[in-house]
């Protein structure tokens, strides 16, 4: 039997930019415990290969790389001599150019790399993917070939005592459409026992293909969930990503990707409910390359009791990324006095003709919407209850999968007996 | 001064000339002056103390200071600082003159440089109270006497630390930014010299603004003066701080401190224009501490400095106090200006609203940088943050790194950012009633600016507009 080792991956789901110390947001650690079997229960519903070393990815990329340095040929000895020259005017040697951070130099030699595999970055970082890689064993491929539409659903059911991670790859070719939903789900009865559950999924959206990614986390108490995700958009590339974190007492989210290909657009759509001692943290690194790129990155959240929440959320908007838009934003709903929640929404941009904008929204329930809900006969407490089941309620109703609906409701259910019932009034 | 270029794309930009530095970028030779040596050595420190005949507490201080410094790591998260190396900054520089209060026994090349800057001019027309500092030392204080009659107290902290007010000082010294904050807290608390030292009595009002203005002539030198104000409960004050200096071929350090302190319902506006030289490492930290509904207005304009790392907090302890930042960050050739704020929440139903503008050009780098934390205390309390930033060209960089870290339930916190050029939609609004498109563009840069010059005095506005002589012509991007 394989078992894990205790560890702790320092400085995951790292942010690019980052800033003081003193408010703990830069990054985090995640701790794997020890003796967790390494055992994958993951069940595969639709055309999908489970492969060992699966390349499929990989030679994708090569392929965009080829491509990409056609279309844009690496600046001449003349060009680059220009450039230096311009920003070394008037600045004397004595005390340097521009005096860059780290994170702007590193981000400099990253362009200066022009490889495409070094910017496909992972949103976890890529010490938790490779963990996560390792543990899942096989990847799951899912492949759309050119014009194909393929649906397919996953489980990753969590057992206790151990470690159950898939690692997916998602191939959509020119013009293919490709939809995968996976559950993470855990036993009804494994509340208080101590496990990992988690994906890695690697995106390749090639020239007008479509993807779509929904992520359902509904595990049990006890239960550490990764989910890392890392994206790659070519021409006209559309990817929509939906996660909703409801349960584990631990969640760590993380989603990078690189729109590369003009007119390609990412929307992200995170939704999540933090109670008890439960702690959140997600990380968005969306890094536009391609003219007119698009992102949205959503997040809406209700945090009670003792709970903590992080949420880093970066869009890159990089040299040459003409006509690009990124836009960010995040409500959270603070129901108790115990909760925590840190925001930190960064956006980085050397583009002038780029439009990126965030918005946060964190507080209590509005004095009016209480008013109108007491008007109605309910008190504040209620108010608040309604309000944390509605996120639950949402994500039953919304579910892409009868997997992710029947979990979610079983969720609920743990939650609040009688979910169910209201669920299915609802339907009717 | 302007000019327009044609782009590939069939767009024109208009390329905005750099800051006008002619009236800002003239020394004087500094070989008169008394200089320590470079570096940091416990003797230096002693010699600092020694000469400014200081009580034993402070140089206890300042030994403590330089044994933090030495034991503290530059952050990693901002600007290179890799160009300064600090045992090649002279800490200490002494002007050849003791501190006046009569204009005309100031010796002429220092005068003549207060001159140059127009101090003596805004004194007589709108200050109630001007102080000046040249290289390490003030070189001219004085106060208007209805200031006087308030009972307000004007003066260089050095002098106020061997008079009446030394207890309060001894208490309130570097107790908002102790030596242990950051490495350049550190090196202020050990190698300080000069500044002012305000004190508004309970329920005093001045209509006037009090004005320091701090200059670095010495090539390689720092220069770290302490500025502590106290408004006490009830009264009210606004403050104006103006720096530059020469440029020259080897790094400067500015690490002064500015700690402030608002009684109940006390007022203070604390308004900043700095335009270093761009051989100027700025590393100034400025903090502020209001009681119960106290009010601190930070209005902050960086246009100079090769570096700058400037991020004024305001910490509200007492219940209904209110903070409200308003800055403009203008980053050209060279330049890596990271600013901003940060807001403590510390108390119940206390208010804070940031509004910031960040223009960059030329291969300049701009970052707005803050963090927002209600700490469980602050029930019932609001803070809105908007950032706007303005890319002009895109060889420039303008990053937005705005945290919030929030521990209670009953809060309102709102946070907008926008980066990017002008908007056509706006061209096209002002176009559709009779504006031409250049009167247009024009107005709309001329109005991103506009929420900071207007909370300046007229003659500080003026000079602002002057510094960023943002005139339009044709399209920007």
């Amino acid at each position: 039997m394989m078992a894990t080792q205790a560890m702790i991956l320092e400085h995951a789901a790292a942010m690019p930019a980052p800033t003081w110390h003193f408010l703990k947001m830069n990054d985090t650690a995640i701790e794997i415990p020890e003796g967790l079997e390494i055992s994958p229960h993951v069940k595969v519903s639709g055309p999908a290969k489970i492969l060992k070393g699966a390349d499929d990815i990989e030679r994708a990329v090569e392929g965009a790389q080829e491509a990409w340095s056609a279309k844009h040929p690496a600046p001449t000895q003349q060009e680059i001599a220009e450039r230096e020259a311009f920003l070394a005017a008037e600045v004397d040697a004595t005390y340097g150019g521009t005096a860059q951070s780290d994170y702007q130099k590193h981000a400099d030699a990253l362009e200066a790399s022009r490889s495409l595999s070094q910017a496909f970055e992972h949103g976890l970082g890529s010490e938790a993917a490779m963990f996560l890689q390792r543990v899942a064993g096989k990847r799951v491929v899912v492949e759309g070939e050119a014009g194909q539409n393929v649906e397919v659903d996953m489980i990753v059911k969590s057992v206790p005592e151990a470690v159950s991670v898939a690692a997916i790859d998602v191939v959509a070719k020119c013009g293919a459409e490709v939809n995968v939903r996976v559950t993470v789900d855990s036993q009804d009865a494994d509340n208080g026992t101590n496990g990992i559950a988690g994906t890695t999924i690697r995106v390749f959206a090639d020239v007008g293909s479509r993807v779509g990614i929904e992520r359902a986390q509904t595990l049990g108490e006890g239960y550490i969930d990764l989910d890392d995700i890392a994206l790659f958009a070519q021409d006209n590339a559309h990817v929509t990503v939906k996660q909703t974190v409801l349960g584990a007492d631990v969640s760590f989210t993380g989603l990078a990707g690189d729109l590369r290909g003009q007119d390609s657009n990412v929307v992200v759509d995170t939704r999540y409910l933090g109670r008890g001692m439960q702690k959140r943290d997600f990380n968005y690194l969306l890094r536009h390359h391609g003219p007119r790129t698009k992102c949205e990155l959503r997040a809406n959240g209700v945090l009670m009791d003792e709970c903590s929440k992080t949420l880093r959320g970066t869009i890159d908007l990089i040299r040459g990324c003409k006509g690009a838009e990124g836009s960010e934003s995040e409500t959270v709903l603070l129901i108790d006095e115990g909760v925590r929640n840190k925001t930190v929404p960064v956006i980085l941009c050397n583009e002038d003709d780029v439009a990126g904008n965030h918005g946060a929204t964190i507080g209590h329930i509005d004095e009016k919407q209480l008013f109108y809900l007491a008007s109605r006969g309910l008190s504040q407490e209620e108010a608040e209850a309604m309000f944390a089941s509605a996120i639950v309620e949402q994500a039953a109703l919304d579910a892409g999968s009868s997997e992710i609906r029947e979990s979610v409701i079983r969720l609920g259910e743990r939650l609040a007996p009688g979910f169910d019932e209201i669920f299915e009034e609802e339907e009717i | 001064m302007e000019e327009t270029v044609t782009l590939e794309s069939g767009k024109k930009r208009t390329q905005i000339a750099d800051v006008d530095r002619s009236r800002y970028d003239f020394r004087y030779d500094d070989s008169q002056a008394e200089k320590l040596d470079a570096g940091l050595t416990p003797d230096i420190v002693r010699e600092i103390s020694e000469r400014k005949d200081e009580p034993e507490w402070m140089l206890e201080h300042r030994l403590h200071s330089l044994e933090v410094y030495h034991g503290m790591q530059m952050s990693d998260w901002g600007p290179s600082i890799d160009g300064l190396d600090m045992d090649h900054i002279v800490t200490y520089v002494k002007p050849p003159t003791e501190q006046q209060s009569d204009w005309d026994s100031v010796p002429d090349n220092v005068k003549d440089t207060f001159d140059r800057l127009g101090i003596p001019e805004a004194e007589r027309s709108y200050l109630a109270g001007v102080g000046a500092q040249y290289d390490s030392e003030l070189v001219y204080h004085s106060m208007q006497e209805n200031a006087a009659k308030l009972g307000i107290v004007y003066s260089g902290i050095e002098e106020a630390l061997h008079g009446e007010y030394a207890g309060l000082i001894r208490e309130k010294f570097m107790t908002l930014i102790p030596p242990t904050d950051h490495r350049f807290a550190a090196l202020h608390g050990a190698v300080w010299s000069g500044g002012s030292f305000v004190y508004v009595p309970r329920g005093a009002k001045l209509d006037h603004p009090l004005q320091s203005y701090f200059r670095l002539n010495a090539k390689g030198a720092g220069q770290f003066e302490h500025t502590l104000i106290i408004v006490e409960d009830d009264a009210s004050l606004h403050f104006i701080e103006g720096c530059s200096a020469p440029k020259y071929n080897v790094a400067n350090l500015h690490a002064g401190a500015v700690e402030l302190f608002v009684g109940k319902r006390a007022h203070l506006r604390y308004s900043t224009i700095e335009n270093w030289s761009k051989n100027m490492y700025n590393l100034n930290t400025k903090r502020c501490r209001c009681e119960e509904e106290g009010e601190i207005e930070w209005i902050s304009g960086s246009f100079g400095s090769h570096v700058g790392y400037l991020y004024p907090m305001s910490i509200l302890a007492g219940c209904k106090a209110r903070a409200s930042f308003t800055g403009i960050t203008f980053a050209g050739r060279g330049q890596n200006l990271d600013t901003g704020c940060k807001m403590v929440l510390a108390a119940p139903e206390t208010s804070a609203s940031v509004d910031t503008k960040g223009i960059s050009k030329d291969g300049g780098i701009q970052t707005f940088r803050s963090s927002v934390v209600a700490t469980p205390s602050a029930q019932g309390s609001r803070c809105t943050v908007s950032c706007q930033s303005l890319m002009l060209d895109d060889r420039s960089r303008s990053d937005t790194i705005p945290a919030m870290d929030i521990r209670c339930k009953n809060v309102d916190i709102g946070h907008e950012a926008t980066i990017g050029r002008i908007g056509d939609d706006k061209i096209f609004y002002l176009m559709s009633r009779g504006v031409s498109e250049e009167e247009a563009r024009t107005m709309i840069v001329n109005g991103f600016a506009e929420p900071i010059s207007k909370e300046l005095p007229l003659e500080y506005a003026v000079e602002m507009n002057n510094l960023i002589k943002l005139e339009m012509e044709g399209a920007i991007g």
